[in-house]
């Protein structure tokens, strides 16, 4: 998702914090974007925007489908047309959870928590490959998941830094990449054990 | 706060209700399947009510459309013809509010454009915001009515449907069409303005638009109400010399035609067709659409799940086109036990949810304030809102 310069709409803030938020959503099962995705919502009526990552993705209860889902039979030809309208039209009704990293204002990109949540109702980007590229130019992008006690962080950041760095040309990945790791040393150097596994997780 | 513990009485007393009137129904379907077995053939039924089918009288009843006794039972074998395409189509809305901050409605249409032939279906959907003076505002001055809307809406929903029924003809031209609304075909409201003849007008011109565009408009009423049938039956056991004298003295007061089906319908079984003399439908008979129905059981052995289908009685006449509509019922509501596949998606695309209405009246409320325009909610809605969300 983060990978296409398309910018895609995913749905609207159902609820919110300074630390993240969760958005409601009904969109076609192509669009849902992947964990990790870069994604963001104005904030501070409009004068800004809060980055985040996505870190969750629920599906939603669907009655309509636990009825077709005792009918329908995969392979059977008298309910291809329906099979397809499922899965390749009908949107699909999810709850997607973003954890906040960072926002951009006027003065350009800030890391840490933002200074407001975004509004209920506001409605939430994908990060444009250039936005992801400048969000993640310093590793301090990776601070406010480390005491985000929410977000799966250990899983989180890996993915993130592998969908930065594959918007880096190839000669400057590894210089990423070692950035990042001196970063993570530095924060997590109390604790090895969780350093480890993260760094393993990059290779 | 609703105080349920006041209400164990009245709970008890419906409750008690309920099984006397059970037992009552069954005593009145036994009586109407006689009536039913008992019926004269359809053209004695018709000359015999002639006194009250001209469009003048306020009979109820139905009468026979075609030469099949009463007691066909249609039934239809295989799958939906290779092929064929049925259009579904569903509106909903947003009425307008006089307490909200700003008076307006919406009609949302929603559609499904489905082929036999392993095609992914097509969704189409198409929305309108009415915000003008002239659009809410009636002519004394007062906020347009809630059914007045539901008039817009049904002349919007047969419109949209001609249009889908265009397009699908020019994707496919040599395939049977069905045009499928949620609801009667028969037009459903009282003429009382001149309005109100500029909407039906518009929604006979969309049904001889589908015509034209190759295709059947059908409405799909699931559990009807209605005893049009019963009043037949109930005349058709009166002797001619008690027509029209005795047609309001029909005992069976409680039994709808939908009851009197689950009994008479095997599953998968379609009636014979019939007709209403009402001067609505001799309204529509006047532009070439009069309407006929049927019922079909669209259910399973002991779980009967009765259906109304309305079409024009041109197409009703053609047993090729009846014959694919019928198998192709069957085949869409089997999917969704009992509800027709193409009409549940429109109305998912129609769909105007709550969060919904949220987001448009925060989005014009935010383009009213960028003009400098504050608009709020009334005193009354606000108060509302805050104890709804107890």
């Amino acid at each position: 998702m983060a990978d296409t310069d398309s910018v895609i709409t995913i749905g609207n803030v159902l609820r919110a914090d300074i630390r993240g938020f969760v958005v409601a959503s009904r969109i076609p099962e192509p669009d849902v974007p992947t964990f990790g995705t870069f994604v963001r919502a104005a904030i501070q009526q409009q004068r800004a925007d809060l980055i985040g990552l996505v870190y969750n993705i629920t599906l939603q209860d669907d009655p309509f489908l636990k009825n077709l889902a005792v009918t329908v039979i995969e392979d059977d030809p008298r309910y291809a047309e329906i099979i397809r309208d499922q899965q390749e039209n009908r949107a699909v009704p999810v709850e997607i959870a973003v954890a906040a990293i960072g926002y951009r204002d006027e003065d350009g990109y800030h890391y840490g928590l933002p200074p407001q949540p975004p509004m209920i109702l506001h409605r939430i980007t994908v990060c444009s490959k250039d936005e992801v590229r400048h969000i993640t130019a310093a590793p301090d992008f990776m601070r406010a998941l480390f005491d985000n006690r929410d977000v799966p962080a250990d899983e989180l950041i890996p993915t993130a830094l592998q969908r930065a760095a594959r918007l880096r040309p190839e000669a400057l990945r590894a210089e990423f990449f070692l950035d990042a790791g001196r970063y993570l040393a530095q924060y997590l150097g109390r604790d090895p054990v969780r350093l480890e596994r993260i760094l393993r997780r990059l290779m | 706060m609703l105080h349920i513990e006041r209400l164990k009485t009245d709970i008890e007393a419906l409750s008690r209700l309920a099984v006397e009137r059970q037992t009552l129904r069954e005593d009145d379907v036994a009586r109407a399947l006689r009536w039913l077995a008992e019926a004269p053939d359809p053209a004695t039924l018709r000359e015999r009510l002639a006194p009250v089918t001209s469009g003048d009288h306020d009979w109820p009843g139905a009468l026979p459309a075609a030469d099949a006794p009463l007691t066909a039972r249609f039934t239809v074998d295989g799958d939906p013809p290779h092929g064929t395409v049925v259009i579904g189509v569903d509106g909903s809305q947003v009425y307008p509010d006089p307490h909200a901050a700003v008076l307006y409605y919406l009609i949302q249409i929603g559609g499904l454009a489905f082929s036999y032939d392993g095609s992914r279906p097509r969704p189409y959907s198409c929305e309108a915001l009415h915000f003008k003076d002239e659009e809410v505002y009636d002519a004394q001055g007062y906020p347009i009515s809630n059914e007045r809307v539901g008039m817009e809406r049904l002349v919007q929903e047969m419109a949209y449907l001609a249009a889908l029924t265009a397009i699908e003809h020019r994707l496919a031209p040599a395939a049977p069409l069905l045009a499928l609304t949620d609801g009667p075909l028969l037009w459903p409201y009282v003429e009382r303005s001149r309005s109100d003849s500029q909407a039906i007008e518009a929604y006979l011109d969309a049904l001889t638009e589908i015509r034209q565009a190759g295709g059947l408009p059908v409405g799909y009423v699931a559990r009807p109400g209605g005893r049009a049938l019963v009043e037949l039956l109930w005349a058709a056991q009166l002797a001619p010399e008690d027509v029209p004298g005795r047609l309001a003295e029909n005992p069976l007061r409680r039994l709808t035609d939908a009851a009197l089906m689950a009994h008479f319908l095997a599953p998968g079984e379609r009636s014979a067709w019939f007709t209403r003399p009402s001067a609505t439908n001799h309204r529509h008979a006047g532009r070439g659409h009069a309407v006929w129905f049927c019922y079909v059981n669209v259910g399973a052995a002991r779980a009967p799940v009765i259906a109304r289908v309305e079409a024009p009685e041109w197409g009703a006449q053609n047993a090729d086109v009846i014959t694919t509509l019928h198998a192709v019922l069957l085949h869409q509501s089997q999917v969704l036990n009992g509800y027709p596949y193409v009409l549940a998606r429109a109305h998912e695309e129609a769909l105007v949810t709550t969060a919904d209405k949220a987001a448009l009246d925060s989005e014009i409320q935010r383009h009213l304030f960028a003009q400098g325009i504050l608009v709020r909610p009334s005193e009354k809605a606000q108060q509302k809102a805050i104890l709804g969300k107890r």
